[in-house]
């Protein structure tokens, strides 16, 4: 199944690269890097003085976290099934010599990779543009090393999620904006093991400006529990794998009708 | 002897007959195929449950004696004057109930005619571009209306019933008017809104996508400036900040941000009539339109 | 020799729409057209024997294996399906060499089987261009040419003409019976007549869901004996004509076009009434200017069957 699953990537990465969708997305995902150039201009102009570290922790995060990974996992899981089906271009697909579990898992995989460079890129350059001034030590480094591994986790993770109800849903989307929009921000106000049910809380626990909010930036957190490092990389993981695992089983023996 | 014509569709160049509701067939029918979306309906009932609380306030603020018992220390809630409704017309919930609702049914109001290639069958016929995008409006219009201006002026209307007398009325007697004002307001902000992301796409997936993307991306922008300038003026980046601080200007309150709701306003009359330009030039580039 | 295709018990509902019914049929290679109205289940019969739906009762089979979920069997198969659907950012020949390159091309042998095929459909020169951008009849051509890239064993067809122009139809007809030609299965769906008739004399009739007939078209049309055949004979001496063939016990009817100076005889034995037509024409002044058989074609034969 590896070789297969490799052509699919191959062929989705390729078709993905030249949509302009990508290319909207890209320049939503470029947000961050004007904000940072905004906050930027303000810094030098004396208006602030948190350093660009914090500002970075506490405020693009948000940006990254709360916003753009979600809708990122949105637009492409929700995608993955119903463009081929509402396209009405799965035959192209499930007319070749693919397996059905190959075809879901390659297009996960590319719609990861796509929303992996967008992400990646954007976040390390608004973090250049806010920690321009500074000696990079090798603290820094990990840093936005750490907090680029744990956004590519989120992702990794909805977009797994979104990609299950695509495969499960003729309709996903709008389940999928209830949950990453909803329920993923209102269940944070909830104490203890609810907070558990929501990837957000993962992600915040590997996270440490959210593990130890305080200072003048701490009203913008939530009162969280955080779970220990590696049982939220853990469960992250299983979240991409599991949910992954049920789509490409789902898509293997469901048929789909196109409807108009 | 008569132009031989290829096989196809062709704009209508005959007279245009003096039809004053060409563009009604075209909103009948759309609002037609909302309710026919599976879940759409359940949407839409669900959608009138902040006015059926907010119904239940003016009836409990009417009998505020016989329900002492729960009133204790709530009547500042129960005060139902221009503040009550333009909390209403206001309420978080209630956008994002129509943006929902709007998802389920709207969404594809442009962008499935773009993706069918069905413009042209409507520019066939002696239909002109105003009927056409008024028609793709009226589901808007009609979804929105019933959400806010129907039942604001039901709730006016009640107050005035349970009160037994006009003295509401007396009271604040510019206020249905506000109410008029404002409903429209938001009619048409959200018009041209859905309208707008409509016309981007010929993908109904991405139309959602951009509906909220760009309401929510509002809401984490007017966070973030709020953070970093600590001015009020951040709530300009976002949709519902505005709509709250115009309603405070319609509704003669306090408005919530400290900068006068006039901006508000010309911010997002500004963007109403670019979102018009947009979605003209949108449907104009489809081929045959002349 | 097993069939090519193997349709064993055949049946799928669609909620309560039944879609097809306890089908049975073999199809071996060459070409086989599927013929009904809109509705007939001639596209639910394809989608099942490309795995595109599942079946309720019964099972399809190509070369003795089964098809759902058989990702082997598509190596051998190439499926032009009717929906106008593309991924319209790319070009004809990415189209095409992304398609091939699920096959598990090299990227060479992509390049070389999508140039040949854009060469086989005729649309080498706009290769380069985004499929958006190509016309109606470009873009069934490009359909046609993604199902026969790999050079598959069988392929199906539906509606392959579907949009073409006259020019385009003929390259197309001419081109499936190359394919036949070189030993390929090929089964297709239609509803125009004359074109399944052009391209081939093997027919399955379905109408709701069943086989009403298969076979030659004539051989179809003989089955018919509730129907009489109709024969046209156009004379300046018609009337003459027909009282000579009025006493003959396998003429049915008589209709008369004076205008046209014709007679349209309704017979249930042809054989007779030709071998007799043309004693007469050999012994009597009568001068016959033209035969023709009104309802000897596939739209009259169907709806003899479906009883119209």
């Amino acid at each position: 199944m590896k070789p297969e699953i490799q052509r699919v990537f191959s062929f989705y990465f390729f078709l993905k690269k030249k949509s302009s969708r990508s290319k909207m997305f890209f320049l939503l995902s470029s947000a961050s890097i004007l904000l940072a150039l905004i906050i930027r201009f303000y810094q030098l102009a004396g208006q602030w003085t948190e350093s660009g570290q914090i500002i970075f922790q506490n405020i693009l995060m948000v940006f990254f976290l709360q916003f753009l990974i979600v809708i990122l996992a949105l637009f492409y899981g929700t995608s993955i099934v119903s463009e081929e089906v509402e396209g009405k271009t799965l035959p192209y697909l499930s007319s070749r010599p693919l397996s059905r579990a190959s075809i879901i898992i390659g297009k996960y995989l590319s719609s990861l990779a796509v929303t992996s460079i967008m992400l990646v890129s954007t976040l390390l350059i608004s973090y250049f543009i806010l920690n321009l001034d500074r000696d990079f030590q090798l603290q820094d480094i990990w840093t936005i090393v750490r907090y680029a591994l744990v956004l590519l986790l989120g992702l990794a993770a909805y977009l797994s999620f979104f990609t299950f109800l695509s495969t499960w849903l003729a309709r996903p989307i709008l389940l999928g904006l209830v949950f990453g929009f909803g329920w993923e921000n209102v269940i944070q106000y909830f104490p203890g093991t609810t907070q558990k049910l929501s990837i957000v809380h993962y992600l915040k626990s590997l996270l440490p400006q959210y593990s130890s909010a305080s200072g003048r930036l701490s009203f913008l957190f939530i009162r969280l529990e955080p779970t220990a490092d590696w049982l939220a990389v853990l469960i992250l993981v299983l979240i991409s794998v599991v949910f992954l695992a049920l789509a490409a089983l789902l898509f293997t023996f469901k048929e789909y009708l196109v409807q108009d | 002897m008569s132009s031989i014509r290829e096989k196809g569709y062709h704009h209508w160049d005959g007279q245009f007959l003096d039809r004053p509701r060409a563009f009604w067939p075209i909103a009948r029918t759309g609002i037609k195929l909302a309710f026919g979306r599976k879940h759409f309906k359940l949407g839409y009932t669900f959608s009138f449950l902040p006015a059926m609380i907010y119904a239940a306030i003016i009836y409990i603020s009417e009998r505020l004696e016989d329900f002492k018992f729960i009133a204790q220390g709530g009547d500042k809630l129960l005060q139902v004057n221009p503040n009550f409704f333009k909390s209403y017309l206001t309420l978080d919930l209630l956008y994002f109930a129509i943006l929902i609702l709007m998802s389920i049914g709207a969404a594809g109001l442009l962008a499935d005619d773009f993706r069918h290639k069905a413009v042209q069958l409507y520019f066939a016929r002696p239909l002109t571009k105003a009927d056409y995008l008024l028609g793709k409006a009226g589901v808007v219009i009609f979804f929105v209306g019933t959400l806010t201006l129907v039942p604001a002026i039901l709730l006016y209307i009640l107050k005035l019933l349970f009160a037994g007398s006009f003295a509401f009325f007396l009271e604040y007697p510019w206020l249905i008017l506000s109410i008029l004002a404002f409903s429209l307001f938001i009619v048409l902000f959200f018009t041209a809104f859905i309208l707008l992301a409509s016309s981007l796409s010929n993908n109904r997936n991405y139309v959602i996508s951009i509906i909220f993307g760009f309401y929510l991306f509002s809401e984490i922008l007017r966070g973030i400036f709020f953070v970093i300038f600590r001015s009020p003026f951040s709530a300009l980046f976002s949709i519902a900040a505005n709509l709250k601080q115009v309603a405070a200007g319609f509704f003669l309150v306090k408005p919530p941000y400290d900068y006068p709701w006039y901006l508000s306003f010309l911010l997002i009359s500004v963007f109403c009539f670019l979102s018009y330009l947009v979605v003209k030039h949108k449907v104009r580039g489809v081929e045959v339109i002349k | 020799m097993t069939a090519v295709i193997e349709a064993r018990n055949l049946s799928r509902w669609y909620g309560n729409v039944l879609g097809i019914s306890d089908l049975n049929l073999e199809i071996n290679q060459g070409i086989t057209a599927l013929l009904g109205p809109n509705g007939a289940g001639k596209s639910t019969f394809m989608k099942i024997i490309t795995g595109q739906l599942k079946t309720n009762i019964g099972e399809a089979r190509i070369f003795g294996e089964k098809v759902w979920n058989n990702r082997h069997i598509f190596r051998r198969l190439g499926f032009c399906p009717e929906d106008d659907a593309f991924y319209e950012e790319l070009s004809g020949f990415e189209f095409l060499a992304g398609l091939l390159s699920l096959y598990g091309f090299s990227s060479l042998e992509c390049e070389q089987k999508a140039r040949q095929a854009l060469d086989l459909v005729e649309l080498t020169d706009v290769a380069d261009r985004k499929v958006r951008s190509y016309s109606r009849g470009m873009r069934q051509r490009i359909k046609i040419a993604q199902a026969i890239a790999h050079d598959p064993e069988v392929l199906i067809l539906d509606e392959p003409l579907n949009g073409l122009d006259p020019l385009s139809k003929r390259r197309i007809i001419k081109l499936i019976k190359e394919f036949k030609n070189s030993g390929k299965t090929i089964v297709v769906s239609s509803h125009i007549l004359p074109e399944v008739e052009a391209l081939t004399s093997e027919i399955i009739l379905i109408h709701q869901g069943k086989i009403i007939a298969r076979g030659d078209i004539y051989f179809i049309r003989d089955l018919i004996d509730t129907h009489p055949h109709m024969i046209r004979v156009k004379s300046p001496q018609f009337r003459q004509l027909a009282q000579t063939l009025a006493g003959e016990d396998y003429v049915l009817k008589m209709a008369f076009e004076p205008l046209e100076q014709a007679v349209v005889f309704e017979t249930h034995d042809r054989d007779r009434f030709f071998n007799r037509l043309n004693e007469m024409v050999l012994t009597s002044p009568i001068i016959i200017d033209e035969i023709t058989s009104p309802d000897d074609n596939l739209q009259a034969v169907f709806d003899y069957l479906v009883g119209k």
